[in-house]
């Protein structure tokens, strides 16, 4: 039942655009604009998606049942649930893994890149772009495109479902490694499909570069991770354009969360700086130089320039991270040879650990405090989109104003691509604040 | 030779078989009403799946499937537990009466997304229980329960007369 109010023009140069639903997004979320003029008087992007409370589950569990729990966070980022948890409790526990272990958590990565960016580009984005209510009326008219969408979601689900076990909610990965590994000839047989992939990504970038985008650019402070060698997914440092460069063990003394009234979701800022922006443009943006020369090629030819500061783009680097996943993919299943064992042994220790990794929407930050039998006493998980709020709200606060002169209804609608360029998964968001009451 | 001839009409009533697929969510009230549907269905020995109602795993679950069978909940203004049925060739599906999934994107989407694309199976009958609540945590209705009992007797019988056509 997703439903979007129509705005409502009220009297003198007063308008409020307000949508209670908002559409194409995961999870239940509003939008509510307050303009005087030109002038915009408020802005609240609402997460009315009630508190999950996977933090609280967590309390008192072993650690080895971390990952299959916060798998359960997301229905299209569980890999990278399972990913921050599997890293950051690795990092309290002082384990090691072999190096074709980690080359198989990139590889299950590359899947969930795959689905989500494809369902998000062709289903979710493209729409906006092309003048349509939905993928449905897009479909009419656009069915080859649509088509080439699901196949490639479908690809980057069996690729997930080969290492995981199962494409929503996997449960191969662990503490130490895999449950169970594939073999060679498992990988291959998913090689064929891949090279259609990447066919069909160079394709994607090709035609969404081709769309139309509302010139809009901002000052953002982009953050990603980064590491020396590789395009980020699971491993690196915190890096901004503005200076920052932390351990994951740092984040929690320069992010700061606040409760906002009009949101489940905690605002992430970053002290005494304010918003940032996390995800695909942020990531192009901090590591360029990493990506594969393929997918180099695509962005130059999609007419993408570092920094790219247009927000609505982020559908065109959407597709040159296609390429990427695919391309890393095929590069990883060339190379891959099995581990001596699925995973090492875990011997539990008391300690604290931390990691983010880059779910497709941007970094998923994990912290777990374990004690010396191996429970969990507190658990910490802050999501990319949970991050993202305040940065979707900062840019409704400066596109608004240039919009006045559209209908009541064009302005929603690009209001709501704007949410859309973020691809919010709201109901990852909403995890918990311990919340202090004092009544008088 | 009568072994083979039997064996291939085993297969060919095989296949004529619907999938039978529930929806919903089972800990959100009467959104449960497609899931437990499936659940009594397999404690009546009927092959039944269950689905939150995602479009495009919807769609592949009917891949190749000649009959389908869809049960979720909908919200029409009815009573708690009043059942409908639609034909999904007879008329498009409007996405009003369903409970949306992921990104908006459910039942009445799946079906209307397979239409376009020519992926709709040849046989599809949706399956609706009127429902009133969807709070988090609770249990179905009485009315959506009684509900639940009627459909899954009402598939039972359908599936016993393709499976046993002479019988019926």
């Amino acid at each position: 039942m997703t439903t979007a109010t129509e705005p409502v023009e009220t009297k003198r140069a007063a308008k409020t655009i307000k949508v209670d639903y908002l559409a194409r997004v995961e999870g239940e979320g509003s939008l509510h604009i307050k303009l005087q003029g030109n002038r915009v008087q408020d802005v609240k992007f609402g997460i009315f998606e009630p508190p999950r409370l996977f933090e609280a589950f967590l309390r008192g569990r072993h650690f080895m049942e971390a990952p299959d729990i916060t798998a359960r966070i997301c229905g299209i980022c569980p890999i990278a649930y399972q990913m921050s948890s599997i890293h950051a409790l690795e990092r309290a526990l002082g384990v090691k893994v072999h190096p074709a272990v980690r080359m198989l958590r990139r590889l299950f990565y590359c899947g969930e890149w795959i689905e989500s960016h494809a369902l998000h580009v062709y289903l979710l984005h493209a729409p906006d772009f092309l003048g349509y209510p939905d993928a449905l009326a897009m479909a009419r008219e656009h069915r080859n495109i649509v088509e080439q969408g699901l196949r490639l979601k479908k690809i980057g689900n069996e690729l997930v479902a080969l290492l995981g076990g199962r494409e929503i909610h996997p449960v191969s990965a662990c503490v130490g490694g895999f449950y169970k590994v594939p073999a060679k000839r498992d990988l291959r047989r998913i090689a064929g499909d891949l090279e259609w992939a990447l066919e069909a990504s160079l394709a994607t970038a090709r035609f969404v570069a081709g769309l139309e985008f509302p010139d809009f650019e901002q000052d953002y402070e982009f953050v990603a991770l980064s590491h020396p060698d590789e395009y980020p997914l699971n491993e690196g440092r915190l890096v901004s354009n503005k200076g920052l460069d932390i351990d994951a063990g740092e984040y929690e003394s320069v992010f700061v969360e606040q409760h906002v009234r009009h949101s489940n979701a905690l605002h992430s800022q970053i002290r005494a700086r304010g918003s940032y922006l996390v995800g695909p443009l942020a990531r192009f943006n901090l590591c360029y130089s990493r990506l594969p020369e393929i997918a180099r090629r695509t962005a130059e030819e999609c007419g993408l320039r570092v920094p790219c500061l247009n927000p609505f783009k982020s559908i065109v680097v959407r597709a040159v991270e296609l390429v990427f996943a695919c391309h890393e993919a095929l590069r990883l299943i060339a190379a891959y040879e099995p581990p001596p064992a699925p995973r090492v042994q875990v011997e539990p220790r008391g300690g604290v650990g931390h990691a983010a990794t880059e779910a497709p929407r941007g970094i998923l930050y994990h912290r777990y405090h374990v004690d010396a039998g191996g429970l969990i006493l507190s658990a910490q998980i802050i999501p990319p989109t949970s991050q993202n709020q305040k940065r979707i709200e900062d840019d409704l606060w400066h596109l608004a104003p240039r919009l006045t002169d559209l209908s009541a209804e064009e302005m929603t609608w690009k209001c709501e691509q704007a949410i859309r360029n973020y691809d919010p998964c709201i109901s990852c968001a909403t995890h918990f604040l311990r919340l202090h009451v004092t009544r008088e | 030779m009568t072994e083979a001839r039997s064996t291939e009409t085993a297969q060919d009533v095989v296949a004529e078989l619907p999938l039978i697929i529930g929806c919903g969510n089972l800990h959100r009230g009467d959104d449960a009403a497609g899931m437990l549907v499936a659940h009594r269905l397999q404690e009546l020995g009927v092959p039944a799946r269950e689905c939150q109602g995602e479009a495009m795993r919807l769609m592949e679950a009917w891949r190749g499937c000649s009959a389908v069978v869809i049960i979720d909940a909908v919200v029409t203004g009815a009573e708690a537990g009043h059942i409908m049925t639609w034909d999904a060739h007879q008329a498009p599906l409007a996405s009003g009466p369903f409970r949306c999934s992921s990104h908006g994107f459910g039942i009445a989407e799946a079906i209307e997304l397979a239409r376009t694309l020519g992926r709709l199976p040849p046989r599809l009958t949706i399956y609706g229980i009127e429902g009133t609540s969807f709070e988090r945590g609770a249990p179905p209705s009485p009315a959506v329960k009684r509900a639940v009992e009627a459909v899954s007797q009402r598939i039972l019988h359908d599936y016993r007369v393709t499976l046993h056509p002479r019988s019926a």
